[in-house]
């Protein structure tokens, strides 16, 4: 679509997705990109679908690296996978803790905690704050990760240490993320939809949900 | 057509000199790739059937030898220092498989169900004989006062290779061993008649080898738990019996002496089922198959004061809480806390109650919100499963 009031748009991307990962994606265009910044201060979670595969380990992590290692898998059970998840869980509710640099003696600090609003408001390490197993048919299980500050690379990373805590070792086949903040995979639109008319539909139907939230989380 | 030439010419003459030693490297076909791959060797780090080994972890005060890590009171590197609190759980090296652990004050207790000779291992304070007779490596007359390792407690079984260890409790100077068959084995001071026997005068109880089996009970003892000074024994009819300091009224017996003999409790829990029994400091709680709960003892600190403004209560009384049928409850130094059959935690008492430093204290249970033990939208079906008290701490085990 072309036209004298469509040229001269200026667009900027939400957080990058690199080339082997898929799914939801923010752009802002025009004066959405001030809304962008703050949608960035929000440092809101964001959750992604992560495939994975028991028995090999690669170079970079996924399954189209350079072979490394073969392993056996058939003693992984998906209660051993479970515990470990849990162990993940725990260390980064620490970090959450810690890098949210509240004062823990504090009533607002209870308060908060009881709703579960902590988290680092600032620049931190990526941090997982809740992850769990939604198949596990072996070799490939998949898993759910709602995390902050993150890279796909990081996910992957996170695999191939599941992997090798279970005294084996795993690749990543797929990292999809399904919500990035207020928008999910229903707001997300498809290829064959990237024209004028559902572009200006999708951005009248996230209006008010990204207004709710810059209130609510900067005041 | 010179340059084709030329080129081709240059080329099978370099041919003859690089004969099988290089080649160049091309880009390998995905069928080539998918050959190495099948080719590659497999590694097997675990078999089938490994399983995970049980593991004990240990932390808190390390100078009386209650870690059971010889190093944390005596390094045996240069570069390691004596410490005086170790924060973070450490692995504690077992020879078998604990079963049931108990903390005193300055001592530990760890067991395990085997049928071999060694049941119960020992660490820590032994002033008064709480571990048993240890004896020393120097001089075999006499007993090691501070037991820096896990060092088995011998027990006069009458049937040592049939016997197994239920479980084991530990009080501020003495301990209570629970076996299947034998009945209940207690050892350490006596000056309250907390061991379960007459309370002799001017008894020594360090580098004593008394110790006292108990037999006067209806029907065979399933839990034992320690009081600071006191003992409770719950047995399978679901009686509870008691001995040792009374000035509390822990004992529940109805007065505020010694008892030096188990007497069975009567109260609100004459002829109710009682299924679990706590105490640690100087309160009780005990709760019945219906789910009701029953407290006596100390309430100081408004643990029982939902019933009654005494600071002392001798006789077991009904808690009327309307939080729901409760699974098990737990009692610390200063306050109490209950787990109901939906999952719920339910605090009172004294002190950090764990609902936010502005609670100190409360007399009505009040509950943690369930968003703290890591219950959301995302992961609904978390639970708690198991509940217990410190001396000021509560520690709950969800079910994930």
């Amino acid at each position: 679509v072309t036209g004298p009031r469509f040229r001269r748009l200026r667009m900027g991307a939400g957080h990058r997705l690199d080339a082997k990962a898929s799914g939801v994606m923010v752009l802002g265009i025009g004066h959405g990109n001030k809304l962008l910044t703050d949608l960035h201060n929000c440092h809101l979670s964001k959750v992604y679908t992560v495939g994975g595969l028991f028995g090999k380990a690669t170079d970079d992590f996924s399954d189209t690296g350079k072979l490394v290692e073969k392993t056996t898998f058939d003693h992984i059970t998906r209660e051993k996978l479970e515990r470990i998840l849990a162990v993940i869980q725990g260390t980064n509710h620490k970090a959450l803790l810690m890098h949210s640099n509240i004062d823990m003696k504090t009533q607002e600090a209870y308060e908060m905690a009881v709703k579960g609003l902590i988290r680092p408001m600032g620049k931190s390490p990526p941090i997982i704050t809740a992850i769990r197993c939604l198949q596990f048919v072996l070799p490939e299980f998949q898993l759910e990760i709602h995390c902050l500050h993150e890279t796909q690379q990081y996910l992957r990373k996170i695999v191939h240490e599941i992997g090798l805590e279970l005294k084996s070792s795993a690749v990543c086949t797929q990292v999809r993320r399904i919500r990035d903040g207020v928008f999910t995979l229903d707001d997300a639109l498809l290829r064959t939809h990237w024209n004028l008319q559902s572009i200006q539909n999708a951005i009248w139907d996230c209006q008010l949900k990204v207004k709710r939230e810059i209130e609510k989380t900067l005041g | 057509m010179a340059a084709l030439a030329g080129r081709v010419v240059l080329r099978e003459a370099w041919l003859p000199l690089c004969r099988g030693l290089c080649r160049a490297a091309r880009p390998r076909s995905l069928r080539q790739l998918r050959e190495a791959d099948e080719a590659a060797p497999v590694f097997q780090y675990a078999g089938k059937a490994a399983r995970r080994k049980d593991r004990v972890f240990v932390w808190g005060f390390c100078h009386s030898g209650a870690l059971g890590i010889p190093s944390f009171v005596r390094p045996d590197a240069g570069w390691k220092k004596p410490r005086r609190v170790q924060s973070t759980p450490y692995r504690l090296e077992t020879e078998e498989k604990i079963c049931s652990a108990a903390c005193g004050y300055g001592f530990t207790l760890l067991s395990s169900t085997t049928t071999d000779i060694t049941k119960v291992w020992g660490m820590g304070l032994n002033k008064d004989s709480q571990l048993g007779f240890q004896r020393s490596m120097g001089d075999r007359n006499k007993g090691y006062e501070y037991v820096l390792e896990p060092s088995p407690v011998a027990l006069p079984l009458a049937k040592p290779q049939q016997t197994r260890v239920l479980q084991v409790s530990c009080g501020r100077a003495h301990s209570l061993i629970l076996t299947d068959s034998e009945g209940v084995f207690s050892m350490g001071n006596n000056s309250y008649g907390q061991c379960g026997r007459k309370v002799i005068e001017d008894e020594t109880y360090s580098e004593s080898h008394v110790i006292h089996e108990l037999k006067e009970f209806d029907s065979r003892v399933v839990q034992v738990v320690c009081g600071q000074d006191h003992s409770l024994f719950r047995t399978k009819k679901g009686a509870v019996y008691a001995c040792g300091w009374g000035a509390d009224g822990q004992t529940g017996l109805g007065h505020y002496n010694i008892t030096s003999v188990p007497t069975k409790l009567q109260g609100d829990i004459a002829g109710v089922n009682i299924i679990q029994v706590a105490s640690y400091g100087d309160c009780c709680l005990a709760v019945s198959d219906e789910g009701d709960l029953f407290g006596w003892g100390n309430s100081e600190y408004l643990q029982l004061a939902s019933v009654t403004e005494t600071t002392q209560v001798n006789v077991p009384r009904h808690l009327p809480f309307k939080i729901g049928k409760i699974k098990e409850a737990a009692c610390g130094g200063t306050g109490n806390m209950a787990l109901t059959e939906e999952g719920n935690v339910f605090v009172w008492g004294y002190g950090i109650l764990g609902k936010g430093p502005n609670l100190m204290e409360t007399a009505v249970p009040e509950m943690i919100p369930p968003s703290l033990f890591g219950w959301s939208d995302f992961n609904p079906d978390i639970r708690v499963a198991r509940i217990r008290c410190g001396l000021s701490q509560f520690a709950a085990l969800t079910s994930k």
